[in-house]
């Protein structure tokens, strides 16, 4: 294909390949950005939770695994239960709720102790833990982007809290405060949202995990060293038709605006169409060469976007570091070949229409 | 000199007729010429009497009414779209009055372009063509200029070399010099006149101006889409040559 001219189209006509390319880019961005927000949140989250240290979680019959995002509740005194099952050494219940006021965080309502048992310590980096139902355990990355220390206020699922401690952060929420308070505040009073476990051995795991299976049919039990890959491949509906959404938006954002370029730039180049066609070049020869500058348009914006993107994934968490925005090379290749797709789809049409032109009437146009 | 062999170019009552609305309009109405090889013809007759159809069709753009058109042997009015279009890529070159040009290419990148279409980049032996056409044509060092910053004569000199360096059979030239000043012209005219003497190239120049008929062999006269007159041009392209050459120093 002739290189020369698709490169010397787009010098010459430099505020629609701009246009163009960083339509293609925003596409980009849009998809990899959002994608990368939510999955970002899932790995963040299932990495804390794992970072718990628990090696089973329990869950009552019809939670999802992704924690604050279901009423489901059991009864605390699960908890006893389990511990006296063969081959359990810790057992912890949670209260989990996200806390969406200002930001999207997950509290967690301990027992201290317990949870202690369970997450083999907490490094405490300022403070201690709660002592009274209005006090709060934050982590560290949380304090730091609200700027929070000891003793300050803050308020929390429409309640105020001092903050008595500063942890490090890996061990499951952002926020901790005293399970009994944390019931109150949700109403579940004698019930938790989760128990994690800690198996005597990591060789008594499998069987711990036969053990609640068959004790409580319909719990989830969910092995820990399981439940990234389960957080990642799991879907909520509603952000799935969310994220089908937004892909849509984006390659519809691609698709138009090239379409509109291809579209605009063909009639300016009747005459250039009907130069090549009387020296012999063929309707296919039109198309691919239309085809082609949309290529070049689409990789040039899928570059662009991916470098915005990858810029946007760094300098996110460095203005709001509880936000991880995860940039997977699976969706890398997808949103190319998203952007890929639109601009050559959108450019079909006007290169076929270019193509079909007489090459008489094409020189004649004025 | 190269000598005329044979007979390249037949049509045959060639009709054209165009459709707008409910009008008619009748461009050809029954040509008939012949054209051999080596041979430099004017076509020429005043606006709208059908010899930009002519050209046309003879050049594969564009398919008769009715009537034969046999080039180098085949009848390219039995061709389809995409037959014809491969027919003008092997034997025919354009060199049209607006110069044509692709404005965003340098003068080598719109003879490469050509090349490219018509299959013949990276060959040798037209790379010494090239060579030959553009010192023939004194624009070797306007090569990397782009139409903007070329003279109309030098525009039409190179859209000549990019027409002819694949050494089409015919090379049809539509009003080559109208929007050129008269030292120009006479520039391009006589270029066509070379190209037609030191290479054989066999040329058809449609025109409404009388004087380049001078420049041909012969001279085809069109009224009304019809033939009127066929015959040798009434002066030597030599005479031209001189008056031109005068003509050119006193510009």
């Amino acid at each position: 294909m002739n290189t020369e001219i698709i490169l010397s189209n787009l010098v010459r006509r430099p505020v629609r390949t701009a246009v163009s390319v960083l339509a293609v880019a925003m596409e980009v961005m849009l998809i990899l950005v959002i994608i990368g927000l939510v999955n970002g949140i899932k790995t963040d989250n299932a990495q804390r939770t794992q970072g718990v240290g628990a090696d089973i979680m329990l869950q009552p019959a019809g939670a999802t695994i992704f924690l604050g995002m279901s009423q489901n509740v059991m009864p605390i005194e699960l908890t006893d239960g389990i511990r006296g099952l063969e081959g359990v050494r810790y057992a912890t219940p949670v209260i989990t709720q996200f806390n969406t006021q200002d930001s999207l965080d997950l509290v967690f309502g301990i027992d201290p102790v317990t949870f202690e048992q369970v997450s083999r310590g907490v490094t405490y980096l300022a403070g201690r833990i709660f002592e009274q139902p209005d006090e709060i355990v934050v982590d560290e990355i949380y304090a730091d982007a609200k700027g929070i220390g000891i003793g300050d206020e803050i308020q929390l699922l429409n309640h105020s809290f001092t903050v008595s401690g500063i942890v490090a952060s890996g061990k499951g929420a952002r926020l901790y405060m005293d399970l009994e308070a944390a019931q109150e505040m949700t109403g579940d009073i004698g019930q938790a949202s989760l128990i994690f476990i800690t198996a005597a051995s990591p060789d008594a795991i499998p069987e711990v995990i036969s053990r609640l299976e068959a004790a409580l049919p319909g719990y989830k039990v969910t092995r820990m060293s399981d439940y990234l890959s389960l957080m990642l491949s799991s879907s909520v509906p509603a952000l799935d038709a969310f994220l089908t959404v937004v892909v849509g938006v984006a390659v519809s954002i691609g698709l138009l605006v090239i379409f509109l370029s291809t579209y605009t730039t063909i009639s300016e180049r009747t005459r250039e169409i009907g130069i090549l066609r009387s020296m012999g070049a063929t309707r296919s020869y039109i198309v691919r060469l239309i085809l082609h500058e949309a290529a070049v348009l689409a990789v040039s914006g899928v570059v662009v976007g991916l470098l915005a993107s990858l810029a946007v994934g760094r300098l996110v968490p460095h203005f709001y570091p509880s936000i991880t925005i995860l940039i997977q090379s699976g969706w890398i290749i997808n949103a190319a070949l998203f952007a890929v797709f639109s601009a050559m789809f959108g450019a079909l049409y006007p290169s076929l229409r270019a193509a079909s032109q007489d090459p008489v009437d094409a020189l004649a146009y004025e | 000199m190269v000598q005329r062999t044979h007979t390249l170019l037949e049509t045959v009552d060639l009709k054209k007729t165009y459709r707008i609305g409910r009008l008619e309009v009748e461009a050809l109405r029954g040509v008939t010429l012949t054209v051999d090889a080596g041979e430099m013809v004017a076509i020429m007759g005043p606006s709208g009497c059908g010899k930009s159809s002519l050209m046309h069709i003879l050049g594969a753009m564009m398919r008769p009414s009715a009537g034969s058109v046999l080039i180098d042997g085949e009848d390219t009015t039995r061709m389809d779209d995409r037959a014809r279009t491969e027919f003008r890529r092997r034997k025919i070159g354009f060199v049209f009055q607006k110069f044509n040009l692709l404005p965003t290419l340098t003068a080598a990148a719109n003879i490469r372009v050509a090349r490219k279409i018509d299959g013949s980049l990276g060959d040798p032996s037209v790379d010494v063509r090239l060579q030959e056409l553009v010192t023939l044509l004194s624009i070797k060092d306007k090569m990397e200029r782009r139409p903007v910053e070329l003279s109309g004569g030098e525009q039409q000199r190179v859209a000549i070399a990019r027409a002819v360096v694949k050494h089409p059979a015919i090379l049809l030239a539509d009003e080559p010099t109208g929007n050129l000043d008269s030292a120009n012209s006479q520039l391009v005219l006589n270029m066509f006149r070379e190209l037609n003497r030191t290479l054989g190239q066999t040329i058809i120049l449609v025109t409404h101006n009388p004087e380049l008929a001078g420049f041909a062999d012969r001279v085809i006269q069109m009224r009304d889409g019809l033939v009127v007159g066929d015959g040798p041009s009434s002066r030597s392209w030599e005479e031209n040559l001189v008056e031109s050459s005068d003509e050119a120093r006193t510009v």
